[in-house]
């Protein structure tokens, strides 16, 4: 649905995206993620025929957005950094002119605006003026003004700026709806979001592509060896940590000892040595309090990453 | 239509803000005063002095209406969504020229009663020129509009539009002076290109093919070069 080919730009001699290779395909959600200034907001404006690229190729439906630009805006739904509002038009008036923009008719316009709206909890904004809403209701108007003639790819640069945590939920659940007849393309710099909407994770920094995948996959190939969070409660006279070393090999990290229990990090080369050290410590008599399968997070990726690119730099 | 949706949201826009209300009551009130002392003083059932004094008030006034049509939506960055649409810059430029042009008509009808009342009272007003009269102003305003429109791709700044606009103009309007100075071919070409030249001949009672042809195309040109600037946004 989405192809970029060794896509390249330069602003005057600043390079915001170097040999971008990215490939989407239809009914996915991709993610881009990257600290401000990666090349987020430069790779989709270059897909949505906002700025060309300077060498490399793009494509959208299997429209060239260089070649067959109007094709490619026709089947585009985009909301920019910036909401583009016209602050002295009603919301109503304002989705009617982009329905013009759209080529929509008159009919269609009624209906799309209506069923919009109501997606998005605008109903009953219609008659405001958009310059007096609040900036949660102005990102829902930009966000509405990008699904409403029912785009084939949605491109949406950080959509959940400026909401609260009730609405932020509320959209994450409406992209992913959208995702069934939709692509999607949304950038932002907020990792749990990038986990909860998106299939895949494409991790940019300083212009270029550091990582696609899953966001499973990609913390899983950061985490490495097994590791879990565990709380005990020592029985009296019996050391705990004998015990525990026997079958780790010393394993322990972030030891905290509280005065009833003892808090630590267990790392261990196989899975399988948990369970002799499980049983060996209720068998001692020690109460186990707490364990917790140690997982990266997608923050961890993220930054495992990037700084793995700077010292690359660096070398 | 595409163009008309641009040219139904740039009138709105107009309607919103307080400036065209400014523009117009400003316009109004000088052409009314100039009107009045200018047959006081002349007692002569004449048009002419008030077009020409009115079209020089347009001058000043013009770049103020056209100053906001595309340095705002960069300041905004609105031109974002339009540049996304399935709309070219071409029908962006025509949309909003019209849109002003329409407003500016308005504007212009607003004056028809002076004439009107000259044809009441006196008994040999002559019509003639104030038709040309009309003709002139009305293809002048075009070349206004075009002019300050083109301005306004340039800058997301409103006041450097209006200036560049205005600086623009008064050097076109002016232009026909180097033909006092100079007496050769160079002389001659600056003459052809002053606008007020052309529009003083529509105030004698003249229609020459020759000026209203000018017109369009010192028109068509700034609308054709403000839709390049648009354009070559989407190259840098």
């Amino acid at each position: 649905m989405i192809e970029m080919t060794n896509i390249t730009k330069f602003y005057d001699n600043f390079r915001a995206l170097n040999n971008i290779n990215l490939k989407v395909e239809k009914g996915e959600i991709i993610g881009l993620l990257g600290p401000n200034g990666a090349g987020k907001t430069t790779a989709m404006r270059i897909l949505t025929c906002f700025i060309p690229a300077t060498s490399g190729s793009a494509s959208v439906a299997g429209y060239d957005v260089f070649e067959d630009s109007l094709e490619v805006r026709r089947r585009l739904g985009y909301l920019p950094e910036t909401p583009p509002l016209y602050p002295e038009m009603t919301v109503g008036s304002y989705l009617n002119f982009i329905g013009e923009l759209r080529e929509l008719s008159a009919g269609k316009r009624r209906e799309r605006i209506n069923y919009v709206a109501e997606r998005i909890g605008l109903t009953e904004c219609l008659t405001r003026v958009i310059g007096t809403l609040s900036k949660g209701y102005r990102q829902r108007v930009g966000l509405a003004q990008a699904l409403l003639h029912n785009p084939e790819v949605l491109i949406l640069d950080e959509p959940t700026v400026g909401l609260d945590p009730s609405q932020i939920i509320e959209i994450r659940g409406l992209v992913k709806d959208l995702a069934r007849d939709h692509t999607i393309i949304l950038s932002t710099h907020i990792l749990t979001e990038v986990s909860m909407t998106c299939g895949r994770v494409v991790i940019i920094n300083e212009g270029e592509i550091v990582a696609v995948d899953s966001v499973a996959n990609l913390e899983r190939a950061v985490s490495g060896k097994p590791a879990w969070n565990i709380c005990i409660r020592p029985a009296a006279g019996k050391d705990w940590r004998q015990l525990v070393e026997m079958h780790t090999g010393a394993g322990i990290s972030d030891l905290v000892e509280m005065p009833e229990t003892l808090h630590f990090k267990l790392n261990l080369e196989k899975a399988e040595d948990f369970d002799d050290l499980f049983r060996n410590l209720t068998g001692a008599g020690h109460v186990l309090r707490e364990i917790t399968p140690v997982k990266a997070t997608l923050e961890d990726v993220f930054l495992k990453l990037t700084s793995a690119e700077e010292r690359k730099e660096a070398a | 239509m595409k163009i008309f949706a641009i040219m139904k949201k740039e009138l709105q826009s107009f309607f919103y803000s307080p400036v065209a209300y400014i523009v117009f009551a400003s316009f109004l009130m000088i052409v009314g005063y100039l009107f009045w002392v200018i047959l006081i003083s002349s007692r002569m059932a004449s048009l002419e002095p008030m077009l020409y004094n009115a079209a020089f008030i347009l001058l000043l006034a013009s770049p103020v209406l056209t100053m906001r049509l595309v340095s705002e939506e960069k300041k905004s960055r609105t031109i974002e969504l339009l540049l996304t649409s399935p709309i070219s810059p071409a029908e962006i430029i025509t949309g909003k020229f019209l849109a002003c042009f329409t407003l500016y008509l308005v504007l212009i009808l607003l004056t028809v009663q002076y004439p009107l009342v000259l044809s009441a009272y006196s008994t040999e007003f002559d019509m003639g020129p104030v038709y040309s009269g009309y003709i002139g102003l009305i293809l002048l305003g075009a070349a206004f509009i075009s002019m300050g429109l083109f301005a306004s791709t340039l800058t997301e700044n409103q006041i450097i539009a209006a200036m560049v606009s205005f600086g623009g103009l008064v050097l076109f309007w002016i232009f026909g002076w180097a033909k006092h100075a100079f007496d050769n071919a160079f002389g001659e070409i600056l003459g052809n290109l002053s606008i007020f030249d052309r529009y003083a001949e529509f105030l004698r009672g003249i229609v020459d093919s020759g000026n209203v042809i000018f017109f369009v195309v010192f028109t068509l040109t700034w609308l054709f070069l403000a839709t390049r600037v648009l354009e070559s946004d989407r190259w840098r």
